[in-house]
């Protein structure tokens, strides 16, 4: 059974502006799925539409259920949702700028009761994250971009979800911290069961962490499959994996090559 | 200069500067969770003193039953207020969220006097009006028992702060949306901060009401409250304390000595200039929390 299912979601902001047009998803329990698409592609709208953050942004779901393990959970707030399971880690990591490290880790225990319980998950977020144990003295203000995008895994980690979104979790980090970032990814799907909604716009990674992808152009699925199957798509390597390596420019044809999609 | 005067001065300016802070103590809690400057906070000192006298002479409870009474009904009365004015303003522009907060505050100076009658109340907490004696000091009682409970509530809220709870107070105030994406019930932390705001607010009103007696002008209370406020920072408790110190020591010295010069009145300039040099000089006060940029 699978433990996220969106079906048939629109998105209205602003009341004008359909922003997602009719979107299906399915994430099956402890399954590690990716939505690729470019900018503006309705990606981290659709994250937004499952964990509710749409509201303060002034975006309207108007259509469509989004179910999680078992139950309709679109008329539930934030909180509510976290307490349910599912955690939403932001695009541009978000972390508590005056706090240290710790107290980050903290703040996102406020639905446990159990004293021991919090300072063993502190714990084993520290030996997770080494870096963050070192870095601990320091407001995570001051923490480089890589270490606070693990920083915001492990605080979303504290609340011990089921399912995981992450917006964009590569965004500004140089190329050995990407890998190292989605070398964690796959860790803690595969050492915890932790299903994984990663949203990214490096598909290169994403491909090779996912089961399977969507692929989102202009709020609209246009493409859905496991990762190898869409790895070998022409039209993906063209558009989004940076084509073959190499290129005959006397055949480069003078007009843009078309998608084979309607967009 | 008479030296003793001085000294005289000096430690009744830092007793009543301490018991100014506990007022600027509202007002930060409230800045540290929801990023709002509460201009309500006088009035609510003020709301706080007349829940007192009620509870004591109205309903003529002994004090340790009406105190414990009027600061648990303060506190429901500042939770409530967030849940019924406040809250509705989230997503308005900032200014009209300060200038709703001063609309409370000049209405709550209105009502509560108009309520209650609006001659002087007394309001008894067993403190002797006896002066104390130092070796040759004059000390006043009120304002050295005033000053080190509000020392004492303002350092029980910086260990508050350092809790679990106020750990995901501070977070709200960094970053609401993050706040909710990892489930802390933004709303009602801040209704909290305003229930806990409300509870210093009658502290305070309960110590200035036990000094001077209880009347619409405990609320004037919000303008020195103010200067310590920005003078410490706006979201720093240890700042609350030392602001609240110089500006007590700046009063009184100012009362004492330049009064007699001047012919009275330097009392209440003080404030305001403290505000206006503050703004000035040192927008983000003296513990201001900085502005992290990374390089």
């Amino acid at each position: 059974m699978s433990l996220l299912t969106l079906n048939n979601i629109e998105v209205v902001y602003d009341s004008v502006f359909l922003a997602v047009k009719g979107v299906s998803i399915e994430v099956p329990d402890g399954g590690l799925v990716a939505l690729l698409g470019a900018n503006g592609a309705g990606k981290s709208t659709i994250l937004k539409v499952i964990s509710g953050l749409l509201k303060p942004e002034r975006g309207l779901v108007t259509r469509g259920q989004v179910r999680f393990a078992g139950e309709d959970i679109l008329a539930l707030d934030p909180p509510e949702r976290v307490r349910r399971g599912l955690v939403h880690v932001l695009e541009g990591r978000r972390v508590f700028e005056h706090l240290t490290p710790e107290e980050n880790l903290l703040a996102a225990t406020s639905m446990h009761r159990d004293r021991a319980r919090i300072r063993q998950l502190v714990d084993e977020m520290f030996s997770l994250f080494p870096r963050l144990a070192e870095r601990n003295k320091a407001k995570a203000g001051y923490l480089s971009g890589g270490e606070q995008q693990m920083l915001a895994i492990a605080r979303a980690l504290m609340t011990q979800p089921k399912l995981i979104l992450l917006d964009e979790p590569s965004l500004g980090l140089a190329p050995f911290l990407v890998d190292e970032i989605f070398d964690t990814i796959r860790r803690i799907n595969a050492e915890s069961g932790t299903a994984v909604l990663l949203v990214e716009q490096n598909a290169v990674a994403a491909l090779d962490v996912a089961q399977s992808a969507y692929l989102i152009e202009q709020g609209r699925i246009v493409m859905s499959g496991t990762a190898e199957v869409l790895k070998s798509n022409p039209d993906i390597q063209q558009a989004y994996l940076g084509g073959s390596s190499q290129v005959d420019y006397h055949a480069v044809k003078h007009y843009r090559r078309r998608k084979r999609w309607l967009a | 200069m008479d030296m003793l005067l001085i000294a005289e001065l000096s430690i009744n300016g830092v007793f009543v500067g301490l018991m100014y802070a506990l007022v600027a103590a509202g007002i930060v809690l409230i800045y540290k969770t929801s990023g709002i400057a509460n201009l309500a906070q006088g009035a609510l000192a003020m709301m706080g003193g007349y829940a007192a006298w009620a509870f004591a002479t109205l309903a003529g409870l002994p004090i340790w039953l009406w105190l414990p009474a009027a600061l648990v009904a303060m506190f429901f009365a500042g939770a409530l207020l967030e849940r019924l004015a406040l809250r509705r303003m989230v997503g308005q522009p900032i200014i009209m969220v300060i200038m709703l907060t001063l609309g409370i505050e000049i209405m709550l100076r209105g009502i509560l006097p108009g309520f209650f009658g609006s001659s002087v109340k007394r309001l008894d907490i067993g403190i002797p009006t006896t002066p104390l004696f130092v070796g040759e000091l004059f000390l006043n009682r009120a304002t050295l028992i005033g000053g080190a409970v509000s020392l004492a509530t303002i350092l029980l809220a910086i260990l508050f702060f350092n809790s679990r709870l106020g750990i995901i107070m501070r977070a709200v105030s960094d970053d609401q949306t993050a706040s909710w994406s990892v489930g802390i019930k933004v709303e009602r932390a801040i209704a909290l901060a305003w229930g806990l705001s409300a509870v210093m607010a009658t502290i305070a009103g309960v110590l200035w009401g036990a000094t001077q007696g209880v009347d619409w002008s405990l609320s004037l209370l919000l303008i020195k409250a103010l200067a310590i406020a920005i003078l410490g920072g706006l979201d720093s408790l240890p700042g609350v304390v030392i602001a609240g110190i110089i500006v007590g020591l700046a009063e009184s010295l100012a009362t004492g000595i330049v009064d007699p010069i001047v012919g009275g009145g330097t009392r209440d300039v003080v404030a305001s200039v403290i505000i206006v040099l503050t703004l000035i000089l040192r927008p983000h006060g003296l513990f201001g929390r900085e502005h992290i940029e990374r390089v």
